[in-house]
């Protein structure tokens, strides 16, 4: 099936365009016509996709955004089949509320990358935002599931809140990296910033360089971890190769986060 | 006829109520002459110079610089909210009830951002009360029951001189007939205060490690160990003392400021403090409150809240309210550049905001209603003064624990109320709207 192209015609420098209508769910028994007229919110007015980009090819689950488009928002949101490919920029909520199907972000992409995303693949070439794969404010939980892989680095509140899943980054990551999750994996290839885990009560937080860990940690043991072999043998098919060191070293485990249940795990090669 | 001159008109107005800082005194009493305040009674430094200085300073109605009436700078501010895209109506805290709720109407017509003061000061707090709920109480119960006070992170002795003496540290209650004897004060900051020389003992901690301390407080409470000898810079049996001193109270209350707030971890730490208060709930009854700055800063998360079912950083443009903290609060809208024209309201964002932000404020269409001065009326497009509200203007206001309290008009301004200036702001926008295409005006804005 040939994919959906979206070209764009006038991207939005200053007001924001929200467009949850990108999705391959919408676009797949959809004409061009139809496509073009779907809609989209450019701050408070209601125009039609076809006012801003240029569509070729319908009818179909694969879409390609020809361009960067850094101020369009909620693309790929809600999103359960499919693949959509972004040569360039995205804009916040990108795979928010995912359920299914492939996002891959050849540029960055911004705040709240697939935030409460149940099922699917989001991938980013580039860095990411404050808040990837958490939850929105005042929901309980973040990320159910699926898998997010950074290839950059990412800012604050990454996986917080988050309930099952992965997340990988290659590069660096801000403060709060997991704060309050409940369970899922976390697996950071760069460096973390302060207070790693805060407030978690479940889950697990793989860093690979000497992290500076909250009073709320205890330190347990040095061992080889089965789970982190099996762990990084899937994360090869997506391409992203440990270090010998890494994938059969050993590591410190530490558990915490004390002021909460503690059940919360951080591995840190020893 | 006789001149009016030599003629004294005097008035006592009594149980006024402060509109300067978030413990709103309703006991101030005002003297007024001829239309003018001679005297202040009750109030405090900062109190009784709102009211003595409030003829200083007053804007002029403009626009693009050049005077003009009120009613044209309404039609002005009028047109350029009726034809943006992605408006931010911000500031609304140093105001009274009734202009907030038409504040919101207008953003609800406008299909605006609409952000407040609080978004840069007390909003963390909000988020941390959403996230994990709050333990709290009025200042009538700290002043009739409190005996540990903690202050952490807030210099009440500077920022609200009357807090201690009327509610939380000399006041004399019912179950604390002595006053300052019958509690403990005890002030936690990065460096000493002049609200230290006030409090029993005073804890000096590191930058940025407030986190760090709740959090081990917190695992102190549920008996753990902890490995380390010294948290924030304090060691860990000064902590296990303060713990002991929480657990021993009869009623505690924690008071945080922007110290907390405002510093790395942000609502973070919060949540780790309202946990903490809300743990030692199994030993004592303890409570916490923030210390709220602007008089009705606490009335506009109220109302908001009811209107919209969010406290602040609120969006319309679809039609209904939306809530996101760094996506719709006013200092990610301006860095983000995503706003094309701004109402400000009764806050001088110009002068209080970073530099990239303030730059696009001035790049964009923006209209200052405010009775002063400031950075921000300098450079509006449109200015259009207005009557301050609790002097000049009459009204409703939040007191920081969430009290509803009258505020009084005790003089005469040649100006209209921000109510009044909304009001005419929002007639204008919807017979625009209506008399343009003669589309009936939805909700959230003219959208196709």
């Amino acid at each position: 099936m040939p994919p959906v192209i979206l070209r764009v015609k006038e991207a939005p420098t200053g007001v924001p365009l929200e467009a949850e209508s990108i999705s391959p769910d919408l676009f797949a028994d959809r004409s061009r016509e139809e496509i073009e007229a779907l809609p989209v919110a450019l701050g408070n007015e209601s125009h039609r996709l076809g006012d801003f980009f240029q569509v070729e090819g319908e009818r179909s689950d694969q879409i390609e955004v020809d361009g960067s488009i850094p101020r369009v928002k909620w693309v790929g949101s809600g999103m359960t089949r499919g693949r959509v490919v972004i040569h360039g920029d995205v804009g916040m909520h990108a795979g928010s509320y995912m359920r299914g199907g492939e996002i891959l972000i050849e540029g960055n992409a911004a705040d709240f990358l697939g935030v409460e995303m149940e099922a699917g693949l989001i991938r980013v070439r580039g860095n990411a935002g404050h808040r990837a794969g958490a939850a929105y404010r005042g929901s309980k939980f973040g990320m159910r599931g699926g898998i997010i892989l950074i290839e950059g680095d990412v800012g604050h509140e990454v996986g917080a809140y988050m309930r099952r899943g992965l997340v990988v980054i290659k590069g660096n990551a801000e403060d709060f990296l997991g704060a309050r999750m409940a369970a899922g994996t976390i697996c950071l290839f760069g460096r973390a910033g302060l207070r790693t885990g805060g407030g978690m009560q479940k889950g697990m937080i793989v860093c690979m360089h000497p992290v500076e860990l909250l009073p709320t940690f205890a330190y347990d043991c040095i061992y080889a971890p089965i789970f982190l072999r099996i762990l990084f043998k899937g994360l090869k098919r997506l391409g992203v190769q440990p270090t010998p060191q890494q994938a059969n070293g050993l590591y410190r485990r530490y558990h915490g986060d004390l002021a909460e249940i503690g059940k919360g795990e951080i591995l840190i090669p020893a | 006829m006789a001149e009016s001159v030599g003629v004294k008109e005097v008035k006592v107005i009594e149980g006024v109520t402060c509109p300067f800082c978030g413990v709103t005194c309703d006991d101030l009493v005002v003297h007024v002459e001829n239309g003018k305040i001679k005297e202040v009674k009750n109030a405090c430094v900062l109190g009784k110079d709102t009211f003595m200085h409030h003829l200083e300073g007053w804007a002029t109605p403009r626009i693009q610089g050049k005077p003009a009436t009120i009613d044209q700078c309404i039609d002005a501010a009028a047109e350029i909210l009726a034809k943006a895209k992605y408006p931010l109506i911000y500031g609304l805290d140093s105001t009274e009830l009734q202009a907030q709720r038409k504040s919101i109407e207008l953003a609800d017509l406008i299909g605006a951002n609409i952000d407040h003061t609080s978004s840069v000061c007390h909003a963390p707090s909000l988020q941390a009360v959403q996230t994990v709920g709050i333990s709290s109480c009025t200042v009538g119960e700290v002043k009739n029951r409190a005996d540990l006070v903690i202050f952490w992170g807030c210099n009440p002795a500077e920022a609200h001189p009357r807090h201690p003496s009327r509610y939380s540290v000399t006041a004399k209650g019912l179950f604390t007939p002595k006053g300052k004897k019958d509690r403990m004060v005890i002030h936690v900051d990065v460096r000493p205060t002049p609200t230290a020389r006030m409090a029993d003992a005073f804890i000096q901690i590191k930058p940025n490690s407030d986190y760090e301390i709740f959090s081990a407080l917190r695992a102190l409470l549920k008996g753990h160990e902890l490995d380390q000898a010294e948290v924030g810079g304090v060691a860990i049996d000064e902590w296990k003392t303060l713990l002991e001193k929480m657990k021993s109270s009869k009623f505690g209350i924690l008071y945080w400021g922007m110290g907390l707030t405002m510093t790395r971890g942000k609502y973070l730490n919060i949540v780790a403090l309202l946990t903490l208060t809300q743990e030692l709930n199994r030993f004592t009854k303890f409570q916490a409150a923030p210390m709220r700055g602007h008089g009705n800063v606490v009335g506009m998360a109220q109302v908001l809240t009811w209107q919209t079912g969010f406290p602040f950083a609120v969006n319309m443009s679809r039609g209904y309210p939306r809530f996101n903290p760094g996506e719709y609060s006013v200092a990610d809208l301006l860095a983000h550049g995503e706003v094309d024209a701004a109402l400000i309201l009764a806050a001088d964002a110009i002068g209080n905001f970073p530099a990239k932000m303030a730059e696009h404020l001035r790049s964009i269409p923006m209209i200052a209603v405010d009775p002063k001065e400031s950075e921000t009326t300098k450079v509006a497009t449109v200015v259009i003064p207005t009557a301050q509200a609790g002097i000049a203007a009459g009204g409703m206001a939040y007191r920081m624990d969430h009290i509803p309290l009258v505020m009084k008009k005790v003089v005469d301004s040649p100006y209209p109320s921000d109510r009044e200036v909304l009001e005419r702001i929002i007639a204008k926008v919807v017979a625009m709207k209506n008399g343009g295409n003669g589309a009936p005006v939805r909700a959230g804005g003219a959208r196709g």
